[in-house]
This record gives structure tokens, sequence and C-alpha cells, in this order.
């Protein structure tokens, strides 16, 4: 991502609400919530060279802690959330310990375990949870600084500055030290040791970034929908942000944000039937995995080479 | 009580076992993760429930009819989705994770297709056998009896494909070294294509079982795949006897923890004590260290 996209993107996102309709403002806010979401999975990917079906267990974690602090604890919004992240990149670094170790299919697996344990207990711990009803009636966020987020608009500016300020902050960690010692543990663990990084840390510390950022959608999720119940946050919803992911672009921090536009408007253009959404998930990321596994980025890059080649050649 | 509950776990972890004997099998031979492999075995069920509704076949006959059905789908998917990728190489990661994309994308393909042609209502396949077997205090149906018997049937013909034949030869030797399998002039593809029928059968008679003791429907693939990573992992990801052993194992423990603990969390229990054999032995509790 170049200097300007960054700025760009946002004044671009920040414009939209003033000149759409309240429904469009609707799939804008559900459009950002997915990219930092794919974000958080776009850093597994990235930084852990693994794709992993658990990453939904961060959200739903996330989701339900900060809802239930506010629920049962009368707590507001702005000191449950941070609670709720810290409990999530606890867990994803106890978590981390045990399943990094793994390799290849058992991570992945063991990661899958993680997220129907985590899945399960929302269902079945009926007393706190409410079970397979789930949790309703979510109030948004209470007003800061004398701004309130009662709107819809508002609390998408609310979701908006929480993607730009993380996709500012990874921006600077791929750049870090931290963020160049991931990239080596992925290219080459054996190495990577030899050369006197921790991998073990180094992998830990990259799975509870991608935790903190999944949580952050997380904590957006339950004041966004105002309900919460175990179906949100199956097998399924890791797999659509792999799909996102794949979609825009593995290895890049734009590739999740185009994905996830590009997968919550295809649906709606094919609004007729709500059958089709799965499929078309299933067959966008069969097509693009076999025939553009760089994403559409991907294809970008390739398209703006064509075109700077033929430019040369017709000179 | 305990004896009943005893025969229960191995009716259960029998369908248990011949879920996982597929996904191990085709794990072992080719180093690839099926995610899809759960949805092939919901369509093996309504491949034997259509056969029986539509042409009147009985149980019996509707079976393996309905098995080489789905080991002929199983032969296309592979083609169509999964060969093009394993060209390149079946064991780098890039391969590995795309192979697991595109499964996971056939997942959400087959399982929709399901639900558009055969709706989501809950069937059963009716075996078409009655009555009831007592053994001392222990009640079993004779289905159920049949079921373990179809289990040790499969078992016995997998093990005389793998030990007694050319083709189960030729697949060891792929299991164990695909290099070297391929210097000696084996045709890695048309094998693992192979495993691929041998495993969508196995999914179908896995499936239609399933189907005789509670029902068919579209999302009935989600489970069984998930109870073959539990098992798989039991077992040593890619073991024949690992896969025979985890499924009759994890078919015990949910009855037992079900019975005795609490039904709520037997699920709970059983994905706990998976992350613990992990722990304790990586590679399963009938794998070996690679």
């Amino acid at each position: 991502m170049n200097k300007l996209a960054l700025p760009l993107f946002m004044i671009v996102m920040a414009a939209l609400p003033q000149v759409v309709s309240e429904y469009q403002v609707y799939l804008l806010t559900l459009t950002v919530i997915w990219a930092i979401m794919a974000l958080s999975m776009g850093l597994v990917l990235g930084y852990i060279g693994q794709i992993n079906l658990g990453q939904i267990a961060f959200v739903a974690i996330a989701a339900y802690a900060s809802t239930l602090l506010r629920l049962n604890f009368g707590l507001s919004f702005w000191l449950a959330a941070p609670i709720a992240l810290a409990v999530v990149v606890g867990i994803a670094a106890i978590v981390g310990l045990i399943t990094l170790r793994l390799r290849g299919p058992f991570f992945i697996l063991v990661m899958l375990a993680f997220a129907e344990i985590v899945r399960l207990i929302i269902a079945n711990w009926q007393e706190v949870t409410n079970g397979p009803l789930g949790l309703r009636g979510i109030a948004p966020p209470e007003p800061i600084f004398g701004v309130s987020f009662a709107s819809k608009t508002a609390f998408y500016y609310l979701a908006l500055v929480v993607l730009v300020v993380s996709l500012a902050a990874l921006l600077r960690l791929v750049r870090s030290k931290t963020g160049r010692m991931l990239v080596a543990v992925r290219e080459d663990e054996i190495l990577a040791e030899f050369v006197g990084i921790p991998i073990m840390r180094q992998k830990v510390t990259g799975l509870c970034i991608s935790a903190f950022v999944a949580g952050l959608g997380g904590i957006l999720l339950g004041p966004f929908l105002t309900i919460l119940a175990p179906s949100q946050f199956t097998l399924f919803a890791s797999v659509d942000m792999i799909v996102m992911v794949v979609v825009g672009g593995v290895g890049t921090l734009a590739g999740p944000i185009i994905g996830a536009a590009f997968l919550t408007y295809i649906p709606e253009l094919l609004s007729f039937a709500n059958h089709f959404r799965p499929i078309l998930m299933g067959v966008v990321l069969i097509v693009v995995t076999l025939f553009a596994p760089q994403g559409i980025l991907g294809l970008l890059r390739g398209f703006k080479r064509t075109l700077a080649r033929e430019a040369r050649d017709g000179q | 009580m305990l004896a009943q509950q005893v025969v229960n776990g191995i009716v259960l972890g029998s369908i248990y076992a011949l879920s996982a004997l597929g996904f191990t099998l085709i794990f072992g031979a080719a180093r690839l993760v099926n995610f899809a492999y759960g949805e092939i075995l919901m369509l093996g069920a309504f491949f034997t429930l259509t056969l029986m509704s539509a042409l009147g076949l009985p149980f019996f006959a509707a079976l393996p009819a309905g098995m080489a059905a789905t080991a002929l789908l199983s032969v296309i998917l592979f083609y169509l989705t999964i060969r093009p990728l394993t060209r390149k190489s079946y064991t780098s990661l890039q391969g590995e994770l795309q192979v697991i994309l595109v499964t996971l994308g056939l997942l959400y393909v087959l399982r929709e297709s399901a639900f558009i042609i055969w709706g989501s209502a809950p069937r059963k396949i009716e075996m078409g056998i009655s009555g009831i077997v007592m053994l001392g205090d222990v009640v079993l149906t004779r289905q159920r009896l049949v079921v373990i018997l179809i289990m040790a049937i499969m078992v016995t013909a997998l093990y005389l494909m793998l030990y007694r034949t050319r083709i189960g030869k030729a697949l060891r030797a792929i299991a164990q070294n695909r290099e070297g399998a391929a210097a000696i002039g084996l045709d890695g593809d048309r094998i693992i294509a192979f495993v691929f029928a041998v495993s969508g059968a196995l999914a179908c008679v896995a499936g239609s079982l399933l189907g005789t003791l509670y029902a068919v429907e579209p999302a009935m693939g989600g489970a069984p795949l998930l109870k073959a990573f539990v098992i798989v992992i039991f077992g040593g990801l890619g073991s024949v006897p690992g896969a025979i052993a985890g499924g009759l194992l994890l078919g015990l423990i949910e009855t037992l923890a079900g019975a005795y603990i609490s039904f709520a969390f037997k699920d709970i229990f059983t994905f706990l004590l998976l992350i613990a054999v992990l722990l304790l032995r990586p590679a399963g509790l009938f794998g070996r260290t690679r």
C-alpha cells in the first residue's frame, strides 16, 4: 500500500455516509466490521503462515465478554471493551503456547477444536449466556466526550476509526523489528532460530496481535447487531474471513478490506435468493484459489503490468 | 446399565470409525486434509435414500449403488478441483493451504446444493430390519447389530484391499514415499483418484448408517467431519488402525460421558481430551513421529 492510499481511503469512507441512504450505511458498517475481522485473519496467514479456523472464537469471546460486562455489571462500553480485549489476548497467549507447537494440519484442527469448545460453552452455559437464544437488546455505546453513538452513522464512524487506527498500527508493525522477525519465522523457522530469533515467542506474539484485532471486531459486533447468539460464531464465520483474505490478496493489508467489501456487496447485488450466498462463497473460494491465488490485488497488479508492457511495445 | 452404555458406545463408535477411515485414507496417501469429506458423507446418505425412494430398492441393494455413485462423485471432484493444485506439490505449505481452501469451498457448494435439491427437512432411511436381541441384560435392536456387522465387513474389505491387492500395495507405497513411488513408475494421480473413490464409498456407508439411526439432512455432514478430525488425531493422521480404534474409543467416551457426566457438555469433553492427547502425543496414539 503506498503512502497516499490510507488517507485517500479514509476520506472516501468518511464522506460516504453523507451521500448514501441509511441502509447503505448499515452495509458500510458491516463491511468495516468484516474488514477488521478479515484483517485479523490476514495477520495469521501473513505472519504465522497458517489459516486459523478458530479465529472466530476470539471474536466471540470479545463480543460476549464485553456485552456480559455491560449487561450484568453495568459497566460502560468504554470500560467493558478494554477488559474484553485483555481477556482475548490472555486467552490467545495460552492457546498459542499450546497450539503453535503443532505443525500444519494439526494446528488447523486443534484451533478448530478450540473454537468449537468456545461455541459449545456459549451454547450450553444457559445461566450466563442465555444459551442458543443469545443476548438481546444490546445498546449502542454510551456517549463519550460529548459524542453520542446512538445513530447508525455515528456508529459507522466509530467502526471506521477502529479500522483505520488498526491499519495504521499494523502498517507500523510490518516495518518494525517485531514485524520483520515474524516474517523471518514464517519464511524459515530453522534459519530464524539459527540467527537468534525466539520463534515460539514470536509466533505467540503474532497470534496475540491477531486475536486483539479480531477482538476489536468482536466488541463492535454486539452493539451493531444488537443481538449475539452462538450460531453466529461457527466454523463458517472463520471460513468467511479466510475467503475475504484470499479474495482480496494474501500477504497484504489492503487485501482483507477489498475482500470484505467484495463479499458484502456481491450477495447484495444477487439478493434474489438467500441460498446463493454460501454457494457463491464456495465458488469464489475455489475459483480464486485455482486461478488467481494472489487475489484481486494480484489481478490488478497483473493488469497494470500488462498495460505497462503494451504501452512500451506500442512505442 | 454400564454394559448397555458400552454396547451403545460401540454402535456409535462403529459409525465414527467408518467416517474417519475415508478421511484418514486420503490424508495417509496424499497428505490432503479434505474439508469437503463431511459433505461427501451427507451426499452419500442422500444417494442411498433417493435410490430407495425413487426406485423402491431395499436398503441393502441401494447401499452398494449409492457407494458407487458417491465414489464416482468423489473422483470427479478430485479431478476437477484438487488435482490442478497438486500438480505443483502436495507437500509444500502453500499447496496444503490451497487444498484446504478449495475443499472448504466445496463444503459450501455441496451443502447448499443439497439444500436446494432435497430441502432441509430431516428424513430417515429405513433399513427394513426390526426386532431386538437380548444379550444378558443388554438390549440391542437388530438394526444396531447390523451396523456393527457392516463396519466389520467394511474394515475387513479395506484390509484385504490394502494388503492383498496390487493397488493396495501401490497405495501404501505412495503413502510411504511419494517420490520413491514415482521413481519406480507408479502413477500417483491415478492411485490418489482411487483413494478418493474408496473414501467416497466408505463415506456413503457411514452417512447411510447415520441416516438409519438418526436422520438424513443437508447439515448432517458437519458433525461427522469434526468427529473424523478428533478421531484421526486420537489415532494418528493417516493411520488405518488408528482410525478404527479412535472411532470406537470416541463412541465409547461420548456415550459414557453423556450418560455419567453431562449430556450437554459431552462434546466439550471430547475436544478437551483431543487437545490433551495432542499435547502428550503430537503424532496421535497410534501415529509415528515423522
